[in-house]
């Protein structure tokens, strides 16, 4: 059921992707941040996670908005490895920025339903992480025909398809870029509200994620919303797995092992469209 | 580098710092100097495939890691001399370069870089696995036995203070002569376009390959030479995403694909982090970090070429024959 919330971290980054065709390297920090701003909401304004979904998102879409305006912007156009590591740069300053400020202490979010469970037929689901999976599936729901169905995102997969032709027909490309990048920033900081209840909030939280978000983006195929909840899901279940049958220690070496097998055998992921 | 400026600057560096330990006794000052060094080589290392190759590797550790484990655990378990097994473990690091590079190569732009992030956290993750073999994230601390140059086990800082800097100099020498060579161009060639160099006659693949091989040893090297003048390796410090990064950004921030990039880069970066932690450590944790990724960010944006590029109004000549179009 994690799968789900890689599912959400996932989406946001290849939404990024799919219409800028760049990689994001600090999605992880964005997921942190939003775990931080809803760990804060919850101490300091008595708000509990899931009715503070709206204000943490609002607060990641401008933040989204203000990192694609002074920093994202300046490397469009330019290499790949400009972009990774402009990125890489921004995951190191959020990372110990937050150090900096809250310290490595590890706090947690107590909400009622914390330890709630399902049980049903042996198994016990844990409401906070059926939560997240509901969330994360309406999530992309809306994504999908938010993409589809909207002029919007019409303009949005116009931008991805050829910049050239979207431009030619007025569309302004860099508007597409502000606002996928920053929808990619939220969906990052509601999977990071949506975890507080499950995970402890700490600096380096984010990291955990970073790379399965890679994982899932690439097995799902680039840009591709659908690969990236079956690839989430995929994943969650294969560290669920290899975890409880094998060893634990050794989960995240079959979703390397997984990673690499698709960069190679078929780069382009289960939904991706021939890229490379 | 003018030839009036090299005549005096050159010079005069060299001398000063082979004069240091002769002043400075304090091991502090003599590691910073030391890491200094070890991370300016592991630049040069870095950059025959990241800069002059363009490959952005971030999996560099791997290599790190293969050569510390290696010399440690053959001096741990068959007390052999680690000038054997450094040489072991650099034989292993080609290997592991073969193994890497052979699919990798195929994959371009953010899937190279993705895909060697895998293979260092792979590493990361069988070191931690095999506790029976390498003590998992407990470490392996090395035997000190007192001073044993077989052993590379000295009781002052400077022998390992010069033994870095000799490495230092010998890849300086050896990327010097490869820069100017024909696979330097080969692989110049393979920067500005890879297809076009393909068909040209460059088996592009053989070229990235070697200058992977050889970035490979010299990074392993490093590794070894780490290893013993810490006397303690874990697969954190040895074999993380940080330390490929930082490999990387050293180069990146100094001037990628230039000889004396990384050195100035492994200086800057170096101080940067020490001096931080000196004055605001005790304040707060992070902060060094902190001002490391804004100048990441600030080179990226500001001076795409590196802070090496501040120069290039002293020797305009060398910097242009060297194209560092990043």
């Amino acid at each position: 059921m994690v799968g789900g919330v890689y599912a959400l971290v996932a989406v946001g980054l290849t939404l990024i992707f799919g219409v800028m065709k760049i990689v994001n390297f600090a999605q992880g920090e964005f997921v942190m941040l939003g775990m931080y701003v809803s760990w804060m909401l919850a101490t300091f304004a008595r708000i509990s996670p899931y009715p503070g979904l709206l204000i943490v998102g609002a607060v990641m879409y401008a933040l989204g908005y203000l990192v694609f305006k002074f920093l994202i912007i300046r490397v469009i156009g330019k290499p790949d490895e400009a972009f990774i590591l402009l990125t890489l740069g921004l995951s190191i300053v959020l990372q110990n920025l937050v150090l900096v400020i809250f310290g490595a202490e590890y706090f947690s979010v107590d909400t009622p339903i914390k330890d709630k469970a399902f049980h049903m037929a042996g198994l016990s689901l844990s409401v906070p992480r059926l939560i997240a999976f509901v969330v994360a599936l309406l999530m992309v729901t809306a994504l999908t025909i938010m993409l589809n169905k909207t002029d919007l995102g019409r303009a949005m997969r116009a931008t991805s398809e050829s910049r050239e032709v979207a431009t030619l027909l007025g569309i302004d490309p860099i508007k597409c870029f502000t606002i996928a990048f920053a929808i990619g920033i939220v969906l990052a900081g509601i999977a990071g509200v949506l975890l507080t209840p499950m995970f402890y909030v700490f600096p380096g939280v984010g990291t955990l994620f970073n790379l399965t978000a890679f994982v899932v983006v690439v097995l799902g195929g680039m840009g591709s919303v659908p690969g990236a909840l079956l690839g989430g899901l995929i994943i969650g279940v294969v560290e669920a797995l290899s975890s409880t049958y094998i060893s634990l220690d050794l989960a995240q070496l079959f979703t390397f092992l997984i990673f690499l097998a698709v960069l190679f055998l078929r780069p382009s992921g289960l939904f991706g469209e021939a890229a490379k | 580098m003018n030839p009036k400026a090299a005549k005096f600057v050159l010079p005069a560096l060299i001398v000063v710092v082979l004069a240091i330990p002769l002043f400075v006794t304090v091991p502090y000052y003599l590691h910073i100097m030391f890491m200094i060094f070890l991370l300016a080589t592991m630049g040069l290392g870095w950059n025959l495939i990241g800069g002059y190759g363009a490959q952005l590797s971030l999996g560099h550790s791997v290599f790190f890691a293969i050569g510390a484990y290696t010399a440690v655990l053959f001096v741990v378990y068959k007390r052999l001399t680690p000038l054997v097994g450094g040489v072991i473990g650099m034989a292993l690091a080609v290997v592991a370069a073969v193994i890497i590079g052979l699919p990798c190569f195929r994959l371009r732009g953010p899937y190279f870089a993705l895909a060697t992030i895998a293979s260092g956290e792979i590493t990361r993750t069988l070191l931690l696995h095999f506790k029976d073999f390498t003590a998992g994230a407990n470490g392996v601390p090395i035997p000190f036995h007192g001073n044993d140059p077989l052993f590379l086990q000295f009781s002052s800082k400077a022998e390992y203070y010069y033994l870095a800097l000799l490495l230092l100099a010998v890849v300086f020498m050896i990327v010097r002569t490869m820069e100017r060579a024909k696979i330097g161009r080969y692989l110049a060639a393979v920067r500005e376009d890879q297809d076009a160099a393909e068909s040209l006659g460059v088996k592009t693949a053989w070229v990235k390959m070697a200058a992977f091989m050889l970035s490979a040893v010299i990074v392993a090297a490093c590794g070894v030479l780490y290893a013993f003048t810490v006397g303690y390796i874990d697969p954190d410090s040895v074999a993380s995403v940080d330390l490929s990064i930082q490999i990387a950004v050293v180069v990146i921030v100094g001037g990628i694909g230039t000889l004396w990039g990384p050195i100035l880069g492994a200086a800057v970066i170096v101080l940067l982090t020490e001096l931080t932690n000196m004055y605001l450590g005790a304040v707060r944790g992070g902060a060094s970090l902190v001002l490391y990724g804004i100048l990441l960010i600030v080179v990226i944006l500001v001076k795409p070429n590196g802070l090496i590029s501040l120069f290039d109004r002293f020797w305009p000549k060398k910097q242009v024959a060297h194209g560092t179009t990043a």
